[in-house]
């Protein structure tokens, strides 16, 4: 009943519109049946939660530093000149119903938002999905991730609380060490010198319209690229170069993600109900001459703040312009850190040459030890640096000396990545070697001999208990089926023709393939070739 | 550790009080009150039992505990200080918080339950300020009088840049650290920043008035100590560090995990069976249930 009336719908919607043919295309989408195709999902529903989230708080939020007397429930501050931003945050998280829980929502979204992106950039790069054709999709997900990050600190610096006002301290004076425009820069973006009145509402539109939009159009530009070039896959029974095996988008994926989708505002809401995160109440207003110790970034940016830490006081003076230490961490350092990000398909395509035909089927980390060891290095690089942004709550909490913990961190950052590395290379080597890795075990029967030997050999699967892989079916004609009169006899009448097959048969089920068109002109050119002979016609 | 409450030494001060045997070291305070020169007008500091019997049972405890370093005079030897004039509340602080008698010689003393209790303490006081008069005496701090808020901003200029601005403590450099403010009593606290033990800076009436002095301990007690944590777990009070561990240890660990549940088919016996199969039994229903 339910069906007949959806169906109803939509054929209504589709006379009108025509959705059919372009539906159909990503309603018979196939996604790989592997959980780590789901890691980028987590970071789009994060996404969402953050924009729904956000558009609760941005109704209470005030960007604006005009200095008002706070008056609340939180007595420390009671009767404290506090800029507007601050006290408009302090109520709505005392004053405002729900808003405590929205603001710690949308804060732990940030943090597993920008989190969920890193897991699932590591597994696009430890199988080499950003191979040939996926380079550009690699790129946008890079600009992602630095979007991400500069959203995320933007939004910890509009409270202008204590703790957010000294990382704004940190970056005014990042712009300040750019050689020669540094000034220049630092005051065009501050609107003045340090802190000024202008930096919480230009934060403020960047943080909510400008990247917001940015990113959402580059998700955007991200999925409709992944549905173009269709999912990569893991070898698998029946899984090749030219086809996708998995599951259909419905209905069977669908339910899936929705369901993944409630997971993840689940978790994100029962982080926001029952840990605290950023009690700006207890760090009180920004006041430019007061400090905190133990103040550090958001996570996404400890890796720089732990450069910026361990990085040695090396004052360079190049054609007459001082170089000042912070400009090597804090802007050399992810500048450097971004372009190897973009430039790494093509610096892997310059030693490999894959590039010569596309690669659908993905690499499994331990068959290609080199790629693995960078990138586990790489990870351990910024693991370490990311540590190294909490020394001294590190040295506190082992109760060590300061000093002893920075000296670690600038003797274990530059070696330990190369052992990492070598370790996992060495791994990776291993694993190859090992026929059955990765394979399902079977039963060992031990047997002992009459002299006392033993002798250990691999038995046959227990009867019921043998691995059974789906041979992939074709993708069925589930949207629109109706047009090749494969309805079902009981729905004739009722249905009178509107109706898809019901029988659960006819429902896209089990493992799915789906070929990969052939996407490349004739004869090479791209797709200039073939405007060529139209405009000389003109 | 809490030994030694503000309310157990009021009786203490106030009857040092009526005798008018004070230390009045904190009379020219510009916010502050004369002790000793009314009852009605609040004391600044709490006056230590001076009886001969009191500092003989000191002395005692002191030749006992701490004059192998100290020197039986407290004139101090060449792995201790001298304590004389260092007044009431240095002695008072550093015996009430267990950080002498020294346990073992670190860069910093570490506070640990206090080897005496008050009335020993007291005694010890007694002694140490009997050889050498002077020198601050214990603060009296009315906890329920302070401004809380102007505690804050106190705090906020005067304390945070070490202890954080939570008051959970850090390290600085050289093995020394800010303590945790955590289990420090109303007096304690008063005690270290009239005194600056250790690494701390020493704040004179001059500097903080006993009016501010009272409002820094009221926030401290009231706050600090039990911060408002309206939010849920308050995560040791350390910031964005720990922060970002539960974000990606519980936050996205979890939801990786819950990938992992919900992102596979299922392989094996339990997997619907291939089409065509004859057998389809409770396992190949199970299989389909999902449709």
């Amino acid at each position: 009943m339910l069906t007949q009336t959806l169906e109803r719908q939509t054929t209504w919607l589709d006379d009108r519109l025509t959705l059919g043919k372009g539906s159909k295309k990503l309603l018979n989408k196939i996604f790989p049946d592997h959980w780590s195709f789901m890691l980028g999902e987590i970071a789009l529903y994060s996404f969402i939660i953050l924009v729904l989230t956000g558009v609760f708080l941005t109704l209470y939020f005030i960007p604006s530093t005009a200095q008002v007397v706070y008056h609340g429930p939180y007595k420390p501050l009671d009767g404290q000149r506090v800029s507007e931003a601050y006290a408009s945050t302090i109520d709505l998280s005392f004053s405002v119903r729900f808003g405590l829980v929205m603001r710690q929502m949308h804060h732990w979204a940030a943090d597993v938002f920008i989190g969920a992106i890193a897991v699932h950039m590591c597994r696009i790069f430890f199988t080499g999905a950003f191979r040939r054709p996926r380079e550009l999709n690699w790129a946008v997900g890079v600009t992602l991730l630095m979007l991400a990050i500069v959203n995320g600190f933007l939004g910890y610096s509009l409270p202008d609380d204590l703790v957010s006002g000294t990382g704004l301290r940190i970056a005014f004076s990042i712009l300040l060490s750019v050689p020669v425009v540094g000034t220049y820069l630092a005051f065009f973006v501050f609107g003045g010198n340090f802190p000024g009145t202008s930096i919480i509402p230009r934060f403020f539109i960047l943080h909510v319209l400008i990247i917001p939009a940015v990113i959402a159009g580059l998700i955007a530009a991200h999925l409709g690229m992944m549905v173009h070039q269709k999912h990569t896959q893991f070898r698998g029974k029946g899984a090749t170069e030219k086809n996708v095996v998995g599951s259909v988008a419905w209905p069977t994926y669908a339910f899936k993600t929705l369901g993944y989708f409630f997971l993840t505002a689940a978790v994100l809401a029962g982080l926001a109900g029952l840990a605290q995160i950023n009690p700006i109440w207890q760090y009180g207003p920004f006041i430019p001459y007061h400090v905190s110790y133990a103040v550090q970034p958001d996570w996404y940016m400890g890796w720089l703040d732990g450069a910026l830490r361990i990085f040695p006081s090396w004052e360079t003076v190049a054609f007459g312009h001082m170089i000042p230490t912070i400009f090597y961490p804090a802007v050399l350092f992810p500048g450097i850190t971004f372009t190897v990000f973009y430039a790494w398909p093509f610096i892997e395509d310059h030693f490999t040459h894959e590039s010569r035909q596309e690669h659908h089927l993905l690499d499994r980390p331990r068959d290609r030890p080199l790629r693995t060891a960078i990138g586990s290095g790489v990870l351990a690089f910024y693991f370490l640096l990311f540590s190294a942004s909490a020394t001294d709550v590190l040295a506190n909490f082992f109760g060590i000396s300061l000093n002893i913990v920075l000296w670690s961190f600038r003797i274990l950052v530059p070696t330990v990545p190369i052992i990492v590395g070598f370790v996992a290379h060495r791994i990776c080597k291993e694993l190859q070697t090992w026929e059955d890795v990765g394979e399902r075990k079977r039963p060992t029967i031990i047997l002992r001999s009459a002299d006392g030997s033993y002798v250990g050999t691999t038995a046959d699967y227990r009867p019921g208990d043998e691995p059974r892989e789906l041979e992939p079916e074709p993708v069925p004609e589930a949207v629109g089926a109706h047009a090749n009169g494969a309805s079902t006899p009981e729905l004739v009448g009722a249905g009178a023709g509107l109706a898809a097959p019901s029988q659960a048969s006819a429902v896209p089920s089990g493992v799915l393939q789906a070929p990969r068109a052939p996407r490349n002109f004739d004869g090479g050119g791209g797709f200039l070739s073939n405007l060529r002979p139209r405009r000389q016609r003109d | 550790m809490r030994s030694r409450s503000p309310w157990s030494l009021l009786p203490v001060g106030l009857v040092g009080f009526v005798a008018a045997v004070g230390i009045t070291f904190f009379a020219d305070g510009p916010g502050g009150a004369v002790a000793a020169s009314s009852q009605t007008t609040t004391p600044t500091t709490i006056a230590v039992d001076t009886s001969p019997s009191n500092i003989a049972s000191g002395r005692t405890l002191f030749i006992e505990n701490c004059s192998s370093c100290h020197g039986t005079n407290a004139e101090g030897s060449a792995r201790a200080p001298s304590l004389l004039g260092l007044g009431a509340a240095t002695i008072d602080f550093w015996v009430s918080t267990g950080r002498m008698p020294l346990a073992y010689p670190t860069a910093q003393a570490a506070e640990k339950p206090p080897l005496f209790d008050a009335k020993q303490t007291q005694a010890i006081v007694a002694y140490v300020t009997h050889l050498h008069p002077g020198g601050p005496g214990i603060p009296y701090v009315d906890v329920a009088a302070g401004d809380v808020s102007e505690g804050q901003i106190l705090f906020s200029l005067n304390c945070a840049g070490c202890h954080t601005i939570t008051g959970a403590g850090d390290a600085l450099a050289s093995g020394y650290y800010a303590p945790s403010l955590y289990p420090a009593t109303a007096t304690q606290i008063a005690e270290a920043m009239r005194t600056g033990p250790g690494n701390m800076p020493r704040f004179s009436p001059t500097q903080l008035t006993p009016a501010q002095l009272t409002d820094i301990v009221a926030y401290v007690h009231k706050y600090i100590q039990h911060p408002v944590d309206i939010g849920g777990l308050g995560l040791g009070a350390v910031g964005p560090v720990a922060e970002g561990f539960v974000a990606l240890a519980i936050g996205v660990g979890l939801l990786m995990a819950l990938a992992y549940w919900i992102g596979d088919r299922a392989v094996g016996p339990d997997a619907a069976p291939p089409k065509g199969d004859e057998g389809h039994g409770v396992t190949g229903a199970a299989g389909h249930a999902g449709h």
